[in-house]
Formats: structure tokens, sequence, C-alpha cells
């Protein structure tokens, strides 16, 4: 995304006075500094670029009291499920953990949202600069705030913007990000959660496509026969972006950078690693991650000796679903098909042992079907 | 005529104090924060004054998808 002018980042629409919930309140209330002072250089000493990150107490939670209650457990906020993530990976030597606490906050802390990053500015990760002259935008436009941060993945796959693949067709149906992700699920509801996939008010396909299991439904039979076996995606998305080998490091003017080694676009069908009640099925999307087991080289060597313990073929809610997929075509097209499937032969040699769970044993692969419903 | 005194008083208070009043905007527009911000002339002249001495904050090293 391009960021903006310097200048455009900062500039206010005279129009926020008539903003009758936040006009009345003066900038200095929240962003503190001397609002007599004319001189720019003296009048910003002690200003607050992001009033509402950490804490957005003092500058929303006066009024959004039951959403501020939350805050510090949304996961846009904590990142809790990465620090857990590495923290599972991460050796147990107390110095190299404090190295790697070290990479983590110079890389990976910033990568955060805040009241401000989504309903004010656009989010800092991509150079911040108002969305509209500081007026306050009930609902984050998704190009400037959403994608700006989901981009590798959600961005290209949604928008259809992978060579050759179709946009999401909730796109094609001018769906934006908050039709299915509403800000109760981006707000966060008080719990601590582990991973994004456990927040109890994410969305479900089933939420708006509740016919599909009942008799009349169209593709019943096919529906029901698959329910718990296969994911929604498994059957109704399209390849989608794979990452792998990420590298973090300062350059020589001790700026931070990452590298990643290749991206590409794919499609594999593994086993659940998250398999639960909310997600029963045994058959899933999995997405390459750019986890790598030297990814904090520059910091640690080793700093990540459990690297086995958790897969790099991730489960996967890709978002660019259509109703007719090249995997859904027949059943053939997928049972029997073993390109579709994660198979041992698909993993790197320094990823197998954790991958292991995930792979799809070849006598696993469903069979190919001699009768086919019409 | 107290009672008129009174109801003057009410109606001062109403219109200093109360959220939207012209008074407030007023007195918000009046502060230098938003005179400068709002003006995109003011706002180029101190972000190229700014731009000339602060270094690079990203790096070129950075590379692929994140």
């Amino acid at each position: 995304m391009e960021p903006l002018a310097p200048h455009e980042k900062i500039l206010v629409d005279s129009d926020i006075v008539d903003d009758e919930n936040h006009g009345a309140i003066a900038c200095h209330e929240c962003h503190g500094g001397n609002p007599d002072d004319a001189n720019w250089k003296t009048a910003h000493k002690g200003v607050v670029k992001d009033p509402t990150y950490p804490d957005a107490t003092t500058a929303c939670g006066d009024c959004h009291d039951e959403i501020n209650e939350n805050y510090q457990k949304s996961l846009h906020v904590s990142l809790r499920p990465y620090k857990l993530i590495i923290d599972e990976r991460a050796s147990s030597n107390t110095v190299i953990r404090n190295k790697l606490g070290c990479a983590m906050d110079t890389h990976c802390s910033g990568c955060h949202s805040s009241c401000g990053q989504c309903h004010i500015s656009r989010p800092n990760s991509v150079e911040g600069g108002f969305l509209d002259g500081h007026l306050f935008q009930k609902k984050p436009p998704m190009q400037e705030v959403c994608t700006a941060c989901h981009g590798s993945r959600i961005q290209k796959e949604y928008l259809g913007e992978h060579e050759g693949l179709l946009p999401s067709i909730h796109r094609e149906k001018y769906m934006k990000c908050d039709k299915c992700h509403t800000g109760e699920e981006m707000h966060g509801n008080g719990k601590d959660y582990a991973h994004r996939y456990d927040v109890e008010n994410g969305p479900k396909c089933v939420d708006c496509h509740k016919e599909i299991y009942k008799r009349e439904a169209k593709n019943v039979i096919t529906h029901r026969i698959h329910k718990d076996k296969a994911s929604c995606h498994v059957c109704h998305s399209q390849p989608y972006n794979n990452c792998s080998a990420c590298h973090v490091g300062k350059d020589k003017q001790g700026l931070a950078f990452f590298k990643t080694k290749s991206s590409w676009v794919d499609f594999k069908i593994g086993l659940n690693p998250l398999k639960s009640e909310k997600r029963p099925e045994k058959f899933v999307t999995l997405r390459h991650v750019p986890a790598d087991k030297r990814t904090f080289d520059f910091y640690v060597k080793d700093a990540l000796s459990n690297f086995d313990t958790l897969p790099t073929w991730k489960l996967a809610t890709p978002h660019n679903i259509r109703l007719k997929t090249t995997q859904n075509a027949s059943c053939n097209a997928c049972h029997g098909n073993e390109s579709l499937f994660l198979l041992e032969k698909d993993v790197e040699d320094n990823e197998k042992g954790a991958n292991k769970n995930v792979l799809v044993p070849v006598n696993l692969i469903p069979k190919k079907q001699k009768w086919q419903p019409k | 005529m107290k009672y008129l005194r009174l109801i003057g008083l009410a109606i001062a208070f109403c219109l200093i104090f109360i959220p939207g009043s012209p008074f407030i905007s007023q007195a918000y527009e009046d502060t230098q924060c938003f005179k400068c911000h709002t003006s995109a002339k003011k706002l180029i002249e101190i972000t190229r004054e700014i731009a000339k001495t602060r270094p690079a904050v990203k790096s070129s090293e950075t590379e692929g998808e994140g």
C-alpha cells in the first residue's frame, strides 16, 4: 500500500467540529501538548501520537467503557497467539529467551492495532496517516485498514489478485470484512484466547448458510456426507498464498527488516491440527506459514529449538470462496486425487517432524468413487 | 426579576457547557493545534522541515511478503 504524503497523514478535516460525539473534545485532551503555543516544536512536547495504545482508557474508555473493558484482550491488541506460538517453539534457556524477547519486541510487537489505528488512522505497520482527516470512522474501511495489514494473504485472495484466480464470491456480492467479522469479534469479549480460531464469536459459514443440511436444500446429500469430515474450505476455496522462511535482522543503520524466502500459490488438504468440538472436521485446508527454525538467528542461534512441536502447515481459512471449484467439480475431482493432499513428499526434510500430525497418509486419501450422485 | 436572572443564568450555562454549543466550537477552533493541522500549507512546510533532519525509518533490506 502506497503511504500517504507526510502532511496528508496529519491533515485534520475542519468538519470534525461538527461531529456531535467527538467534536467537542479538544486535541490536547487526548494527545497532550500545548494548544496555546504557536511554535510547533515546543507545542508538541509531550504529545502522544496514538493515545489509544497501549491503554485506551483515558481517550476512549470514558464513553466506550464496555469496549474498553475488553480492549487489552482483543487479539489485535494483545497479539497473544503470536507470543504463545513462539514461546512454545522456543528454547527453555533463559539467556536465549531474553534475546528472543528482544527480537520479538523489535520485529513482532509493532504489528498490533488499537482503537485509533482502525477508526481514525491507517495502522502503524503501513506508516499510519488519517483515514479521513481524523474524522472518526465507525466502520474501518476495508482496504485502508483491514487489508492494509492482512494484505499478502487475505487481500490477494479476497479481491482475486492472484493470476488466474477469481475473487471470493462474497466480494462479488459487495461484502466487506465487517459483514462476517463483527465489531464484537474485533473488540474481544474479555476472554484471553490462545488462538484466533478459538474466538467464540468468530464467523462460521453456517451462520449465514443455515439451510445446507436441510432436506430441501440443494446439494444436501453432498453436504451431509462431508459434514465433520471436510471443512467448507476443502470444497469451496481456490488455491491460496503460502510463504516460507521469514528471517529478521537489522541493517547497517540499525533499522529492522525481514526477508521471506519465497511465496507460492497452492492448495493442500491435510489433517486438522486444531480438531475440536467447534472444528471437528478430519480434513482441512492447510497453509504454509513463514515460520522457520532460523527466523531469529540474527539475534540468537537455536532460539527455536522446540520448533517441531507445531506444524508449519497450519489450519487455514482461505478468503477466496467459490460455489464451484476445481476440486468440487465432481466426486473424483477430489477423491483419489493425491495432488490435492499434503503428503510426506510435499514437505521439506527439515520440516517433516513439525508436520507429522498434519500429513495425510496415502491410505487415508478418500478412494475414487464408482457411483456419483447426479 | 429574581426568576428572570435565574433563567438567564441557566441559558448562559447551557450555551457555554453543553457539548455542541457554538461557544465550545469557537474555543476549539482557536487552538494552535487546530489552526495548524487544518492548514495543508502549514503542514507541508513543517513536514518538509522535519524530513530534512529526520533519518529513514524503514530498512531498504526488507524483502518478500510479510
